[in-house]
């Protein structure tokens, strides 16, 4: 571990994407940079567990401004990535004949606007009769997290100033006057003059720890499905928008698909400023409020929702485009409450204090990475 | 239904089939825990999945509190709630649940009150499973005047193969729901679109407890009328033969004048203007009944044709879990 009371740049909590970008790109600075993870390795949660989707804006009809900020990444996030990314598959998106809040002609209408691809199909092609009203093909893809982990790993290792910790205990963020000082449960003492809160689910309480008022948002446990698709799937993704819906589409290069829907994939919520529930007094003390543990890894993890997803797939979707259950991967999900009217998914970025700097991020999407430039740049 | 049907449902396999229950919900606070308590019980030891929507169709007492309530109670995301953006009644309000629903197998249940045993539904679902895509369950006495006078004219002027009468619940299968929306893009009466969607039909009888019976509020009353006249005139062919044969009878009402009128310029003395006046409004008269008569028919050709009621409105969708 690092020795008693160490001095850096800057130190990064939470080695997500968010984390490893911040640490790679002051690292190429020459800047001394401490990555914190509280996990055994990096990319363990949300940039893990999530549909894995390079998002090109199709899914926001309702936030234009979500929508055109997705379209504009993802050109550099899969010029910069393209080895991570998965893209030889026919994205198909299509609007729901009932219960969607945007029909056929708004979402063709929204995708003009938005200057975004999309190519009308037959709905029946893909789905039984009747059950919606448009289909599209999209252009968009997917990223695999393990190939995209390894290689900001393999970046970092190579660079001397950089250092990441794994299996951190964070006990304290003290402010100084011109430092933050962080204690660890294993006593060791680190001090900083930017600290970088790049945490997902655990954005609020590495706030409260720090004694900063919390985002408001409100946490989800979902549950994302992984899949296997048999033949006729393979090379399909589907989305079915916009509404209590469904989505099932490739993970990655993993070979399996992920099935999510917008009613069971959350699984319990809490609107608490910290995220309570339930399950967590059946987690021997290994979750709580004030320290997220892994889902994946609880004993209190909840009952997998595939019949229920399944079921609403296989209402929508033609016998042929079937799958088969392979395993299900839980994650914590905290949503800004301000979202819930237009389904935006905005980038936060906070800065709570400067000289010594804490800066908070919060973001829903991996390609949006680069909103943390503007931040890191003025120091 | 017998004892021994009900021990079989009692200990048999959990169903693999996932099922949704549907039901229409309009201030109903005092009765929505007990029915709940009861759906939920039947359909947890007989399912291994299914989930029970609720459509609150604009309530102004606490029914969505109630709801939200006993959904905590129930382990897992079983309970779901469609909320109706405003009062329309329960088939706008019934078509949006089943929307909504997932199941292979859909119950509705159009009201909650329980005069009939639980197990019965499970009953009503084996019955389906014999190959009937709806079985419905039916009182076996019915209370209401007005109902009994609807469903004979109803039935009487309908081309349907299946007589309609009061039913408490119904099972479709998903095969039932596909085929009703592919025939019609609205539903303004299921119970008229089921019985003509040409899939095999069934209905059981059961004993009812008249003492359950509800009495519905003005609003309801109201909304009742207009959908039992705007059913009979959709699906019946009542209204039509109605106004066709009353086109027809004046046309032959003025024919007979204008032979009148002949017959007494030959016989009798008339005031001379009078024949030719008498023949020109004769005349402009039939005219105007042979156009009604056709504008009718073009009218009821059109009717067939769409349905021009609008889609229902929702307000929000929920899950709720503990």
């Amino acid at each position: 571990m690092t020795k008693n009371k160490s001095k850096w740049d800057k130190i990064i909590i939470g080695a997500g994407l968010y984390g490893l970008y911040a640490a790679k790109l002051c690292g190429e600075r020459g800047e001394r940079v401490l990555v914190l993870e509280w996990e055994k390795s990096p990319f363990q949660r949300a940039t893990y567990i999530n549909q894995a989707r390079v998002h090109m804006g199709y899914h926001y009809p309702r936030s234009y401004a979500t929508a055109i900020k997705s379209a504009h990444y993802f050109n550099r996030f899969i010029k910069d990535y393209d080895f991570c990314i998965h893209s030889a598959f026919d994205q198909v998106y299509a609007t729901s004949d009932s219960f969607s809040w945007t029909n056929r002609e708004q979402f063709v209408q929204f995708c003009q606007a938005a200057e975004i691809p999309c190519d009308e199909l037959m709905p029946d092609k893909y789905f039984k009769k009747g059950l919606c009203d448009g289909a599209y093909l999209t252009k968009e893809y997917t990223y695999d997290a393990g190939i995209l982990g390894q290689f900001f790993v393999d970046a970092l290792v190579g660079m001397k100033n950089v250092e990441i910790n794994y299996g951190v205990r964070l006990q304290q963020i003290d402010k100084g006057p011109d430092s933050y000082v962080l204690t660890l449960e294993s006593g060791a003492v680190l001090e900083t003059g930017f600290l970088l809160n790049a945490t997902y689910g655990s954005t609020n309480q590495i706030l409260s720890l720090a004694g900063y008022e919390p985002f408001k948002i409100k946490y989800e446990l979902c549950e994302i499905i992984l899949c296997q698709p048999q033949d006729k799937l393979r090379e399909v993704g589907i989305t079915v928008m916009d509404g209590p819906f469904f989505s099932v589409m490739p993970f990655g290069k993993t070979g399996y698909h992920s099935l999510t829907s917008v009613t069971f994939t959350p699984h319990v919520s809490s609107f608490d400023s910290l995220p309570k529930f339930n399950c967590q007094a059946k987690s021997w003390g290994y979750c709580s409020p004030e320290q997220l543990g892994n889902c994946n890894d609880c004993v209190a993890k909840p009952q997998s929702a595939w019949p229920y997803m399944s079921n609403m797939a296989k209402k929508y979707l033609k016998a042929e485009y079937g799958f088969s259950y392979e395993g299900s991967l839980y994650s914590m999900k905290p949503i800004l409450k301000a979202s819930e009217v237009d389904d935006s998914r905005p980038t936060v970025v906070r800065k709570v204090s400067e000289k010594p700097t804490f800066v908070s991020v919060l973001s829903g999407k991996i390609n949006t990475v680069y909103d943390l430039d503007e931040v890191l740049k003025n120091d | 239904m017998t004892r021994q049907q009900e021990k079989k449902v009692t200990v048999r396999d959990k169903e693999k089939n996932f099922v949704s229950a549907v039901i229409y919900i309009y201030n109903d606070e005092e009765r929505i825990r007990d029915f709940l308590e009861k759906i939920n019980a039947v359909l947890s030891a007989n399912f291994e999945s299914y989930q029970i929507i609720c459509v609150n169709d604009a309530s102004d007492d606490n029914s969505l509190a109630v709801i939200r309530e006993i959904g905590k109670s129930i382990s897992g995301t079983v309970i779901n709630v469609v909320n109706m953006s405003f009062y329309q009644g329960v088939e706008l309000a019934m078509n949006a649940g089943i929307d909504l629903s997932i199941g292979d197998f859909v119950f509705e249940f159009d009201n909650m009150v329980m005069d009939y045993e639980a197990e019965l539904m499970m009953y009503v679902y084996d019955r389906s499973l014999t190959g009937f895509d709806i079985v419905n369950a039916a009182p076996k006495k019915c209370g209401r005047k007005t109902s009994r006078l609807f469903y004979a004219v109803f039935n009487r002027y309908s081309r349907s193969p299946h007589p309609l009468r009061t039913e408490n619940f119904r099972v479709l299968s998903r095969r039932a729901i596909n085929r009703v929306h592919s025939m019609s893009k609205t539903i303004p009466y299921r119970k008229a679109v089921y019985a003509n969607c040409g899939l095999k039909i069934d209905t059981i009888e059961y004993d009812n407890d008249r003492s359950c019976t509800k009495g519905y509020d003005k609003e309801t009353r109201y909304q009742r009328k207009e959908m039992a006249s705007d059913s009979l005139i959709l699906f019946t062919n009542v209204a039509y033969k109605m106004t066709l044969l009353a086109a027809v009878f004046m046309m032959v009402a003025t024919f007979g004048i204008g032979i009148y009128t002949l017959v007494s310029y030959v016989t009798e003395d008339v005031v001379s203007g009078y024949t030719s006046m008498m023949l020109v409004i004769v005349f402009g008269f039939f005219g105007v009944f042979v156009i009604l008569a056709v504008i009718i028919k073009y009218l009821s050709m059109l009717m067939e044709l769409v349905f021009s009621k609008q889609k229902y409105t929702i307000e929000s969708v929920e899950t709720i879990s503990e």
